[in-house]
C-alpha cells in the first residue's frame, strides 16, 4: 500500500477508530494517543498488509492491540463496595455502566466496544481479533452477564 | 434485544463528535521520518526566572515571569539556529534547581563535551569520579530534563553503539550528524578574530571574510584571537 492510500484510508477512519478508543479509554487524551498510535503503527507496517483483509479489519486490529496494552497499563479498578445491590432502576444509567465496564475483563469490553461504537457483526470482530465467531459470541454473552450482574439486574 | 442491549447500544451509541480533528490525528505520515528542520518549533520549553527547566516534544511555552519568558524565547532561537546548522553552542541559561545532585553534576559535565565530540558513558562517569557509574550515568543522561542543550546525545556506549536517546536512535544519529558536519570555529579575516559558530559576532561575519578552523590553537597559529564574547578558548 503506497503513502497517499494509506493516508486516505487513516483519514477515512480515523473517526471510527477515535470511537472505539474514546469508549474504551475513556479520556480524550488517551483515546487521541491510541488512534495516533494505531496509525503510527499501521504505517510503519502498512507493506505486511495483505489484501486478503479489509483495511477498516486491519486498522481495527491494530487499535484494538493498543487499547488492551494500554488498559493492561492501567491499574485494574479497585473493587466497587457493595452499595445495597437489588435495587430496580427504571433504566441503566451512563454512569452506572461506565463503572460497571471495569469489572469486564478487557478482551470481552473491547468486543462490546467495537460491536456497539460501530456496529460491526460478529464476523468482523471475529477477524479484527483472530479469534472464532463463537468466541465471539461467548465473550459478548460473558460481558453482558458481568454487566448485568454488576448493575444489580 | 433486551434493556442492556438497548443501554449498551445507548452508551456506546452516544455520538462521539470529532469533527475536523480526525484530520489532525492523523500523523503528518507521508514525507518520512522527522528532520532536523521539521523538529525545529517542535519542542515545548519551561522556564523560571533563572531559566530553562524543561524541554520536550510538544510546541509553546510555560513560563510564568517576563523573564522566564525571556529565557523560553532565546531558547527557541537558539534551538533554531543549533538545528539549522548555524550554532554550535547554547549560551541560554538552564535551571536545573529540581535536579538531584548526582545527576545535576552528570548534566553539567556532558554539557563540557564540546561540539561535534562523543564520549563514552564510562568516560564521563571516571570524569565525575565515580568510575562504577557509568549505569547511573546513562540514568541520569536519560532523564535529562533538558535535552539537546544539555548534549546527553553526546555521551554513546563504550563500543561505539548510540545507547538509548529519548527521542529515538535515527534522532541522535541526526544530531551527531549535524554536528560533525557543522563547522565549530568561525574566524574573520579582517578582524582577526576567531568566534563559536552562533556568537553574535561570527553571525556578521560576511561570507567573503569566512575562515573555518579545526580548533583554537589552529586559529592561534595563523594569528587569529579567541572573541571575548564566545570565548572559544574557554570552551575546551
Amino acid at each position: 500500500m503506497d503513502e497517499a492510500t494509506f493516508t486516505r484510508h487513516a483519514e477515512a477512519y480515523a473517526g471510527r477508530l477515535y470511537a472505539v478508543a474514546y469508549r474504551l479509554l475513556r479520556n480524550r487524551a488517551d483515546a487521541e494517543d491510541a488512534v495516533q498510535r494505531t496509525l503510527l503503527k499501521a504505517f510503519a507496517a502498512r507493506a505486511a498488509y495483505a489484501p486478503q483483509w479489509a483495511v477498516s479489519t486491519w486498522l481495527y486490529r491494530v487499535l484494538s492491540n493498543v487499547c488492551i496494552d494500554e488498559l493492561r497499563r492501567r491499574r485494574p479498578p479497585p473493587e466497587p463496595s457493595p452499595t445495597g445491590g437489588g435495587h430496580h432502576a427504571p433504566r441503566v444509567e451512563p454512569m452506572d455502566l461506565a463503572r460497571a465496564l471495569d469489572r469486564v475483563p478487557r478482551e470481552a469490553r473491547l468486543l462490546l466496544a467495537l460491536h456497539y461504537v460501530n456496529g460491526l457483526s460478529y464476523r468482523e470482530l471475529a477477524k479484527i481479533r483472530g479469534i472464532s465467531v463463537n468466541t465471539v459470541k461467548s465473550q459478548l454473552a460473558r460481558g453482558k452477564t458481568i454487566l448485568r450482574k454488576a448493575l444489580g439486574d | 434485544m433486551d434493556r442492556m442491549d438497548t443501554a449498551l447500544r445507548e452508551f456506546f451509541g452516544d455520538a462521539v463528535v470529532l469533527g475536523g480533528r480526525a484530520h489532525r490525528l492523523v500523523p503528518r505520515l507521508v514525507g518520512g521520518p522527522v528532520t532536523l528542520e521539521k523538529l525545529a518549533g517542535r519542542f515545548r520549553i519551561e522556564a523560571t526566572d533563572r531559566g530553562v527547566t524543561r524541554l520536550y516534544p510538544g510546541r509553546g511555552v510555560l513560563a510564568e515571569s517576563a523573564r522566564a519568558r525571556r529565557h523560553a524565547a532565546q531558547a527557541v532561537e537558539e534551538l533554531g539556529e543549533y538545528l539549522a546548522g548555524r550554532r554550535a553552542f547554547f549560551s541560554v541559561d538552564v535551571d536545573l534547581a529540581g535536579v538531584a545532585p548526582f545527576q545535576a553534576r552528570v548534566l553539567a559535565e556532558a554539557g563540557r563535551i564540546p561540539f561535534g565530540e562523543t564520549e563514552s558513558y564510562a568516560e564521563l562517569a571516571r570524569r565525575i569520579g565515580r568510575p562504577r557509574a557509568a549505569r547511573a550515568v546513562g540514568n541520569a543522561l536519560g532523564a535529562n530534563p533538558v535535552p539537546v542543550i544539555v548534549p546527553c546525545h553526546r555521551v554513546i556506549r563504550g563500543d561505539g553503539s548510540w545507547g538509548h536517546y529519548a527521542f529515538g536512535g535515527e534522532m541522535k544519529t541526526r544530531l551527531l550528524a549535524l554536528e560533525r558536519a557543522t563547522p565549530a570555529l568561525v574566524g574573520c579575516a579582517s578582524t582577526r578574530i576567531v568566534c563559536r559558530r552562533g556568537c553574535p559576532h561570527e553571525q556578521r561575519v560576511g561570507e567573503a571574510n569566512r575562515v573555518v578552523f579545526a580548533s583554537v590553537p589552529d586559529a592561534r597559529s595563523v594569528g587569529y584571537r579567541p572573541c571575548r564574547a564566545c570565548r572559544p578558548d574557554a570552551a575546551a
